[in-house]
């Protein structure tokens, strides 16, 4: 087992995600998307700090902090869209464009 | 006294220029309690003030050497403008007989404008005309002569388009400016083309210049005839014509004027440059062709005219003619005594059918006749201007006439040809109007016509009196050539002419064998005569059309090229900011789909220098592998 295989994985793991949050239309799988972003970028911290710097493991501190702040995040943002599905009865992304030209 | 009226012989125009502002103070529009006629009495009194003045100083002038008047005008680096004044007796005489023929004028023009209320300005732009001929008179510098002759043109233009509210006045001015324009800005290209040759403008200096220059003849040719472009408009000399056949439109008062003097305020400056005429023999046969292509074609046109006005305006045209012929032969005594003969006789004719005009309101000579039994002190003063122009012993223009003939005998007959044959067409244009407006039967216009009143008769007798004069003023002063060294046969060709053409315009308009109105057998022939060679439509296809094209094509360009650029841009950043506002689409994904591409780009950008070549060495691998 090598760095760079982790690093490919997390590299495919966001970008499985960029594509889950561009083209999701229901607001829900978006914020899943942005959760397997971040998972990825925890993947990239896990892995650095293990091969690393396997003495310190500063990585792993990181992605404790990533952990709590996206737990957080995803709170507010299934606030957020409850905030608008009570508004306007929907969660279709595409249905949210009223901020245009 | 008479020394002091000479130091301040420069007063005269002024007298003239200030009888021409006072006369403005009678305008309606200022004075509205008295009336016009003060504005003519002030100018009147101005005018006979510069008769008198020039007429007492003329005396002074006889046998005294010329006198030089330099007058500063602008001075800057290299060039000193002064108004030069040369006082001589050539001057002088011509002061007097502008002022005499002004006074005359406007006696005539009391009369004549006796139902108008233009007063103002009609007096105002007469005094204009006067001091303005009175300065160029004066003047011995080419560039104060060429500012003269453009504020006269303005005069013109304003003169002519007295009675603005009819339309052929309003076009008949027009084309008197822009005609006489043209003319004036081609002088103005050899005025300014001389002064680097000569380093002068004054006439004196140019003279002597001329004697000792030694320039590229195709130099002096092309200034040369830019100098004659000016004159050639100012007087009515083919191709620049036209003008004065509309000018006619004007009111008769001025008309006189216009015929005797102003006309020849262009053959004075070109008497003026005969010297550095005489360098170029180009130019000199230029002017002799010139001269004797109008006098031929304005006399002939004159003889098919029916408008007594325009009838005279063409004889104007070929006398002029005659003059530039004179001038162009190096006779410039000739063409001064032919100047001074015209300009009376020719005022003394206008004078005498204005008369005419005036109370039988037609000026369509077919319509007239039979006037000769109640209107005799006109037709007398009409023979008397008619002998006075034509080739007639012992009046004015035969000696004029006779001395450019006698000139001409040996160097150049064919020229002495068409003198002749330019008198006897006169002659007959001027018989047929006398016989058309006095012969004959009277016609329903001029069934009842009374003599005129006595402003309008008195000018006319005392014009008349000095035409008759004229012979005996010029013997006086030994101007007439004498009869030992005449020639003989030129005397009598000329006479011989000027009776065959009486004769004939006696026999076919006075006599009742030939059908009225005469019909050419070549009725083609009648009508390009009578429309002068069409020449409005000469210019409107040739000149008019190019300018009319031009101009519409240069504003085609402007408001569509030019403009169109500049709007274009315009037009571009308006259309960029519309179209663009679509990247603002709403959908935040797809602005997180841009932050991640500029993201990614920029990354690029910034790494590419780890592993760039490598992945361009991976890409020309992996597209060599793909099959051919």
């Amino acid at each position: 087992m090598q760095l760079q295989y982790f690093l490919i994985l997390a590299a495919a793991l966001f970008c499985i995600g960029i594509f889950g949050l561009i083209t999701s239309r229901n607001a829900v799988r978006v914020l899943m998307s942005i959760e397997l972003l971040l998972n990825a970028v925890n993947l990239n911290l896990m892995a650095f700090s293990n091969y690393l710097d396997p003495a310190e493991i500063k990585g792993q501190v990181f992605t404790v902090f990533v952990i709590t702040v996206a737990a957080a995040e995803a709170a507010v943002g299934l606030a957020i869209v409850l905030a608008i599905y009570r508004n306007r009865d929907t969660v279709d992304m595409e249905q949210f464009n009223l901020l245009k030209w | 006294m008479i020394q002091y009226l000479l130091d301040t012989i420069w007063l005269v125009p002024c007298y003239a220029l200030l009888g021409g502002l006072i006369a403005l103070l009678w305008s309606p529009g200022v004075n509205r309690v008295t009336g016009p006629r003060p504005a003519g009495y002030a100018n009147l009194v101005m005018t006979f003030t510069s008769f008198i003045h020039s007429a007492l100083a003329l005396t002074g002038t006889w046998n005294h050497p010329p006198q030089e008047i330099f007058i500063p005008w602008l001075s800057t680096a290299g060039l000193n403008i002064s108004i030069d004044i040369e006082v001589t007796s050539v001057n002088v005489a011509a002061m007097t007989v502008l002022c005499g023929l002004n006074f005359l004028a406007q006696i005539y023009a009391i009369g004549y404008m006796e139902m108008d209320w233009g007063w103002g300005r009609f007096f105002s732009l007469l005094g204009l005309f006067e001091g303005g001929l009175c300065c160029l008179a004066l003047s011995n510098s080419l560039f104060c002569s060429y500012v003269v002759l453009e504020i006269l043109t303005l005069g013109t233009y304003l003169l002519v388009g007295l009675w603005f509210s009819q339309p052929l006045v309003v076009t008949g001015a027009r084309d008197a400016f822009l005609t006489k324009r043209i003319g004036d800005l081609i002088l103005l290209m050899g005025v300014l083309g001389i002064y680097p040759l000569a380093q002068t403008w004054n006439y004196t200096d140019l003279a002597q210049w001329a004697q000792t220059a030694n320039v590229n003849p195709t130099i002096i040719s092309l200034v040369c005839l830019a100098l004659i472009a000016g004159p050639m408009g100012k007087c009515a000399q083919f191709p620049l014509h036209l003008w004065l056949d509309e000018a006619m439109e004007g009111p008769v008062p001025s008309t006189i004027l216009r015929n005797s003097v102003v006309v020849a305020s262009g053959a004075w400056v070109l008497i003026e440059l005969q010297p550095v005429f005489s360098l170029s023999p180009f130019v000199s046969g230029a002017i002799v062709a010139i001269g004797s292509v109008t006098a031929i074609g304005a006399s002939l046109i004159a003889i098919a005219q029916i408008d007594v006005k325009r009838c005279q305006s063409y004889s104007v045209s070929a006398y002029m003619g005659l003059i530039f012929i004179a001038v162009g032969t190096q006779q410039d005594e000739a063409a001064l005594l032919l100047v001074l003969s015209h300009a009376l006789s020719a005022a003394l004719l206008v004078m005498s059918t204005g008369g005419i005009v005036w109370n039988s309101i037609t000026q369509d000579v077919t319509q007239l006749g039979g006037l000769w039994s109640r209107r005799p002190i006109s037709g007398l003063a009409f023979i008397v201007g008619a002998l006075g122009l034509i080739g007639f012993p012992p009046l004015g223009s035969f000696w004029a006439l006779l001395k450019l003939a006698d000139a001409l005998w040996t160097t150049n007959p064919l020229l002495v040809g068409v003198i002749i044959f330019v008198n006897a067409l006169t002659a007959f244009s001027l018989t047929r109007e006398f016989g058309l407006i006095w012969g004959g039967k009277a016609k329903q216009m001029s069934e009842r016509s009374p003599e005129v009143f006595w402003p309008m008769v008195l000018p006319m007798v005392i014009l008349a009196g000095f035409v008759l004069h004229l012979p005996l003023i010029l013997e006086s002063f030994s101007l007439l050539p004498s009869w030992a060294v005449l020639n003989k046969d030129v005397a009598l060709l000329l006479i011989w002419s000027s009776i065959f053409g009486v004769s004939i315009g006696g026999v076919i308009y006075l006599g009742d064998f030939i059908p009225k109105p005469v019909k050419l057998p070549l009725q083609p022939l009648q009508n390009l005569l009578a429309y002068d060679f069409y020449t409005p439509k000469l210019y409107r296809a040739s000149i008019v059309l190019g300018v009319d094209l031009i101009s519409k094509l240069t504003d085609i360009v402007d408001r569509f090229v030019v403009d169109g650029i500049v709007n274009l841009f315009g037009l571009i950043s308006l259309g960029g900011g519309e179209g663009l506002k679509y990247s603002n689409s709403g959908q935040t994904q797809f602005y997180a789909l841009t932050i991640l591409l500029g993201v990614s780009l920029l990354g690029a950008f910034v790494t590419w220098q780890f592993w760039g070549d490598e992945f361009m060495n991976l890409m020309s691998a992996s597209v060599s592998l793909l099959p051919q």
